[in-house]
């Protein structure tokens, strides 16, 4: 599939997209003053509209089709000027190439080819039909609207590309309305959109009536042989393109059928009048030959060669789609043959590294390994106490014969129940030691979670300090005190207990976003994966100083603590109180000279804020971010003191189910100006995919359910064989053991991933599917607010309509929240438009450092700045008081907040279900009918009011109460 | 970035639509070629004939139609037209953005280097006023027809071709050094103008550069006539003054001006590029 490029960088791609054109041979073309004749004798100037032009070449080679093809892209001037160009290229063999560029509004294809056999020699064209009009009309070009799969490069905007496809020659031909279909099948599943718009271009009809739209109800459940008995619903006249941010969705995909000729060329627009403006000619065998045009500011030249490849493919399925494939439901169709998913699927694993340099196969043994290297380098210290890697692995040695004799026999679960400091290490590697895994929890947890973790991971022994963990029957709470005496006490066996990679080294219980908490079988083999696919990659080494910042209960912890010392490095246990302070943080990072520092970003940016007002030198290299999406725009502050030379960002996609991180991305100040969303790709190991519904390998571009396979994926759900079944499965594309992350991404065609939140924070507003984190993004933005979150708010009635989105936000200085609601509004279509707006002095954040949801207020409502000082309230008659009253609590009740008469409907998350509700009551209350239309011209609670009393009591000389703009 | 926005051909100028004044020979016709070799499109003007009180020949419209020529035979669509600079020059550009659509390039390039040869008192009205309207207020007009258009497409580049002329003075030039310099002084003021609008704007003084009959060039000749030395004389006198000892080809202001003209210089504006082996350096 050849890709034809061309520049035309800085022309006013709108404008482009107007025009069309024409290129006919000419064995014998006619002289320039015959054409001038002609022109004239239809009526047209020659001045300014006819050219010639010489080629040095003969008319048969590539160079002069070359020539003639760059006349034939060559856009009209967008100022006023002439609506056609004639251009004659003439050829060394006095062969030429007739070029006609016109604008599409003014000279319909059929016209422009009847101009073009009338200057070459044929009967003038018919009347009606030459006439040039001289004023645009309808079909105007709109600014192309970015589909977010498009992942098209900004700076590349105004270069035009040309990806050609073709169906085959085929008993079975494709029809141009199973063209049509085919895109919008495709299109269906890279928008996920029930309702997939395709636009049809025709050339033909001049004006208003060139565009018509297509809409496919995307039923997934019909069945192939329904769909194509039903047949496509008719095309509807789509008037001009609804393209707005907030004015519906944007057509993204637009058509154009014409009838192949082989001496004539025809360019249905110049730049494409959608993103992807798909020009499709039937040879006479009946098979297709397209080409799809694409700015490549707005769609990645890969994927509109893709996209257009899966039409092609598509409509070819279903011109034969066999008896098996007419029962499948149209979500079966599949997008592109098997080789072409599979080939996805290869680009989204990344090969594992080489050989580790050092020995063993668990991670003790690893250990162990490291403790004969350099047995004297520190290895942990907390502040009170430090120990080198001979005196960790010593003590660990010796509570793990404590353990043994504390009844933990190899292979079970131990508990860790430890404040953060040195002995929580040792106790870690003596679990592990002793053929152990650990299942960590943290001091801070309610009992409750406590009793439920060791009863759910089957754990006997505790390691916790004393009268700290709850009595729970059967199970033994240790202190590590008196497991090291045990020890001492008990004469080493000097074996250690068998154990082999395969085996659990910890258990971590993670909360889903619903029900309990999920304890998450992660084997030695995976953390030794983790350590070798990272080690070359961010040259970790001796000279490293870890901090291990994070709760052991969090699996980011498994990486701070294997990172560090599998690599020969120091870890600074950061005991807790300072985890929570960010001052006394930022002195310890300095003094202890830490190099590598793993953050959430939400416990992070505090600490950027700080490194700004303290003169304390910083030794950070490697910064590696986790457990949260990071926003990297807010990472420039930083940037600014640390140059990417001397501190490296790493954003790392990860989950606890595939060990830690999946993915690694170097943040660039660039990357993070442009508010890049990449987290990278796989680790060396590890392979992401991005798929349907159903396990349908995704497109590149499309977004979808990321699947993670490869070295890191955990063993099982602890005790529930269901979950594992669920989530653990077997990849039907590749045969390898896969988890399913929950989390939604999409692949990008340089083979890195883009992680877009949770599949199931996705909310749906008035059918709109809306992301809060893009909200957050957006909220951000504002310059008076440091910190943002967004949550969506499910009424307990579970009635979606009043279904709303609450935002928090920290602000700087003088700001109001109203300040930032208005941002939002200036910036975000309606339907994404928080319904609230709450101030807050800092976001909360869970013992994990991420946002804590249930720790927000509950939401004020964003009002006007202008409702704040309102006055006082004009005296009125009882009965409009009551009125006024009962039009209010009619607002209240659906809007979920107090309105006043100052409010608007919209500004307080209304939407067109809920006008349709409050229409409906309040004609109930016994008012006359109202009319939608008219409630949105009367969207402020005082205006709707009036309108009420109008209706109800007409004023004779007044008109109807629909003036008062929203304003 | 800038490898990129070439075309298949490799070309820094694919696509572009350059206009170049005084096209018919010398620097113009230089600029002409290494343009088209590069993949423009070329508006091509000149006035074709000669002007009274200038005291040497002009371009003919021969010398147009040969620089057209010359450009095509480099893969160029060519419009060449006549035109005066002292004139209405609005119908040349609406002529350019009829055949081309746009206009990514102007550069400045007519002007005359006599009537010369007299001290400030002895210069007519007549002389100074052909000057100035020829060498600084034409620049101005081609600005004033081609800026909408640039500020349209949200990108352009202008270059005056000024001169060393434009930095120092010479004795007996002081209507060619005070158009000269006041087309940098121009410069700059239009690249605060049109720096919003990526619209760049920025002035090239070529040192004295040596005639060469591939492109008809004869200033050197033509300022030694005025003079009233012999050519070789005036050569030498140059030769010296140039620290590189040597005279400026016509293609090291071609180069100049396409390295202005193209992406390579995307964030120069208001610069003064002077190419002229270093005569200005001391």
């Amino acid at each position: 599939m050849a890709t034809a490029h061309w520049s035309a960088p800085f022309q006013c791609p709108e404008q482009a997209a107007m025009c069309h054109s024409l290129t006919v041979s000419c064995p014998r073309p006619p002289s320039g003053s015959e054409l001038r004749r002609r022109l004239e004798q239809i009526g047209e100037r020659a001045e300014g509209v006819l050219w010639e032009r010489r080629t040095r070449e003969r008319s048969t080679t590539p160079g002069a089709r070359r020539y003639a093809e760059q006349e034939a892209r060559r856009p009209l001037r967008a100022t006023s000027g002439p609506r056609l160009r004639v251009t004659l290229v003439r050829h060394t063999d006095d062969a030429a190439d007739l070029v006609l560029v016109a604008a599409r509004d003014a000279l319909s294809r059929a016209a422009l080819s009847d101009l073009a056999g009338f200057l070459t020699g044929g009967s003038p064209p018919r009347a009606g039909r030459h006439g040039i009009a001289r004023e645009t009309s309808g079909t105007r070009a709109a600014p192309l609207v970015a589909p977010e799969w498009g992942l098209g490069d900004l700076a590349r905007r105004g270069l035009v590309g040309a990806a050609r496809f073709s169906t085959p020659v085929s008993e079975n031909p494709v029809s141009r309305e199973l063209l049509t279909a085919a895109a919008a099948i495709v299109l269906a599943r890279y928008d996920a959109e029930e309702t997939p718009r395709i636009a049809l271009l025709d050339p033909d009809a001049a004006g208003p009536h060139a565009l018509s739209e297509y809409v496919l109800t995307y039923d997934e459940t019909m069945s192939v042989a329904a769909f194509l008995a039903g047949g496509p619903e008719t095309p509807e006249p789509a008037g001009e393109p609804a393209t707005e941010p907030g004015g519906g969705p944007a057509i993204r995909v637009g058509m154009v059928f014409g009838e192949w000729d082989d001496a004539r060329r025809y360019h249905p627009c110049l730049a494409p009048v959608f993103p992807l403006t798909l020009q499709a000619e039937q040879r006479p065998d009946r098979s297709w030959s397209g080409a799809c045009w694409y700015d490549e500011g707005v769609i990645d030249a890969r994927i509109a060669r893709a996209f257009a490849e899966q039409v092609a493919y598509v409509a070819q399925w279903l011109a034969e789609p066999g008896e098996a494939g007419e029962e499948l439901p149209l979500s079966a169709v599949p997008l592109m043959p098997a080789d072409r998913a599979a080939d996805i699927v290869r680009r989204g694993a990344t090969p594992a590294a080489t050989a580790s340099p050092t020995a063993g196969s668990t991670v003790h043994e690893r250990f162990e390994d490291l403790v004969r290297r350099d047995p004297d380098a520190v290895a942990v210290t907390d502040g009170t106490r430090t120990l080198t890697y001979r005196q960790l692995d010593e003590q660990a040695a010796l509570m793990a014969e404590g353990l043994r004799s504390s009844g933990a026999a190899p292979g079970s679960m131990v508990g860790v129940c430890l404040e953060r400091d040195a002995t929580l290490v040792v106790t870690l590697l003596a679990i592990l030691k002793s053929g152990c895994a650990y299942v960590p929890m943290d001091v801070e947890y309610p009992h409750e979670r406590l009793r439920h973790t060791v009863g759910s991971a089957g754990v006997r022994v505790v390691v916790a300090a004393a009268d700290v963990f709850p009595v729970v029957e059967g199970v033994r709470s240790v202190p590590p005190e008196e497991l090291l005496r045990l020890g001492e006490r008990r004469v080493s066996s000097g074996r250690t207990p068998s154990c082999d990679e395969n085996d659990p080294a910890y258990v971590i219980y993670t909360s889903g976003s619903t029900g309990r908490p999920k304890g998450v079988v992660v084997p030695h083999r995976n953390v030794l994966a983790l350590v070798d696919g990272t080690a070359e990659d961010f040259g970790l080494g001796a000279d490293d100083v870890w901090t291990m910042f994070h709760s052991s209960a969090f699996d980011f912890s498994v990486w701070e603590i294997w990172g560090c010392l599998l690599t020969g490095g120091q870890l600074v246990v950061v005991p807790f109180w300072i985890t929570r302070d960010t001052g006394e943080f930022h002195a310890l990072l300095a003094e202890r000279g830490v190099t590598v520092l793993n953050q959430t970003p939400s416990a992070f940016l505090p600490l950027v804020a700080q490194d700004r007002e303290s003169p304390a030198e910083l030794a950070v290299r490697l910064v590696v971010f986790g457990g949260e999406p990071l926003d990297a725009r807010e990472l420039l502050p930083w940037f600014a003191r640390h140059p990417q030379a001397e501190c490296r960002l790493v954003n790392m996609f990860g989950i606890t189910e595939t060990t830690v991180h999946v993915t690694a991305q170097t943040v660039t100040p660039q990357a993070a100006l442009r508010g890049d969303r990449s987290v990278g790709p796989a680790l060396p190991g590890w392979s992401v995919s991005v798929r349907g519904p159903r396990g349908e390998v995704l497109p590149v571009g499309a977004a979808g359910e990321i699947w993670v396979g490869g070295a890191g994926v955990a063993r099982h759900y602890q005790g529930q064989p269901d979950l594992t079944a669920r989530r653990f499965v077997v990849d039907p594309v590749t045969g390898e053991r896969i988890y399913r992350s929950g989390d939604k991404g999409r692949m990008r065609p340089d083979g890195s991933l883009e992680h877009l939140g949770r599949i199931d924070s996705q909310v749906k507003i008035r059918g709109y599917r809306i992301e809060p984190d893009e909200i957050r993004n957006v909220l951000l933005g504002a310059p008076s607010v440091s910190g943002a979150t967004v949550v969506v708010h499910r009424d307990e009635s579970g009635d979606r309509a009043v279904d709303r989105l609450d935002a928090y936000v920290v602000l700087k200085g003088d700001a109001t929240v109203a300040m930032v609601a208005e941002h939002a509004r200036r910036l975000l279509p309606d339907y994404m438009v928080p319904a609230t707006v709450t101030e807050v002095d800092a976001i909360p954040l869970t013992i994990n450092g991420k946002v804590d949801v249930a720790r927000l207020p509950a939401p004020t409502a964003a009002r006007p700045a202008a409702a704040e000082a309102e006055s006082p309230e004009p005296v009125e008659t009882d009965s409009a008081d009551r009125l006024e009253r009962d039009m209010l609590d009619i607002w209240s009740r659906h809007l979920g907040t107090r309105v006043g008469p100052e409010d608007n409907f919209f500004s307080l998350g209304g939407n067109s279900l809920l006008v349709v509700r409050v229409l409906a009551e309040v004609k109930e209350l016994g008012a006359p009918k109202i009319a939608v239309r008219d409630f949105y011209r009367n969207s402020f609670a005082r205006q709707f009011i009036q309108l009420v009393r109008d209706r109800i009591t007409p004023a004779p000389d007044a008109p109807a109460a629909t003036g008062g703009a929203r304003s | 970035m800038t490898r990129d926005r070439r075309s298949a051909a490799g070309a820094a100028l694919a696509g572009r639509t350059v206009v170049i004044t005084g096209a018919g020979r010398g620097l113009g016709r230089a600029c002409a070629l290494r343009f088209a070799e590069e993949g423009a499109d070329l508006v091509l003007l000149d006035v074709g004939e000669d002007i009274e009180g200038v005291p040497y020949p002009l371009s003919t419209r021969g010398q147009l139609t040969h620089t057209a020529k010359l450009s095509e035979e480099r893969g160029a669509a060519v419009l060449a037209e006549p035109l005066d600079v002292r004139g209405d020059v609005t119908p040349a550009v609406e002529k350019a953005l009829d055949r081309f659509g746009r206009i990514d390039v102007l550069v400045n390039n007519a002007g005359i280097a006599a009537p010369s040869g007299k001290a400030v008192h002895e210069i007519t009205e007549d002389e100074w006023r052909l000057m100035i309207d020829v060498d600084l207020s034409g620049a101005w007009r081609m600005i004033k027809a081609v800026a909408p258009t640039m500020i349209a497409q949200r990108r352009g580049s202008v270059i005056n071709v000024s001169s060393t002329a434009g930095l120092v003075g010479y004795r007996h030039f002081a209507g060619y050094v005070a158009a000269k310099h006041g087309l940098i002084g121009l410069t700059k003021a239009a690249a605060l103008d049109y720096g919003p609008h990526q619209v760049r704007v920025n002035a090239l003084c070529p040192g004295s550069v040596a005639d060469d009959p591939a492109v008809d060039g004869r200033m050197l000749s033509e300022i030694a006539r005025s003079l009233d030395v012999a050519v070789e004389d005036h050569e030498r006198v140059f030769v010296q003054a140039q620290p590189m000892n040597s005279l400026i080809a016509p293609s090291d202001i071609a180069g100049a001006a396409l390295w202005l003209a193209g992406d390579d210089s995307s964030r120069v504006t208001g610069s003064v590029l002077t190419v002229d082996g270093g005569f200005t350096a001391r």
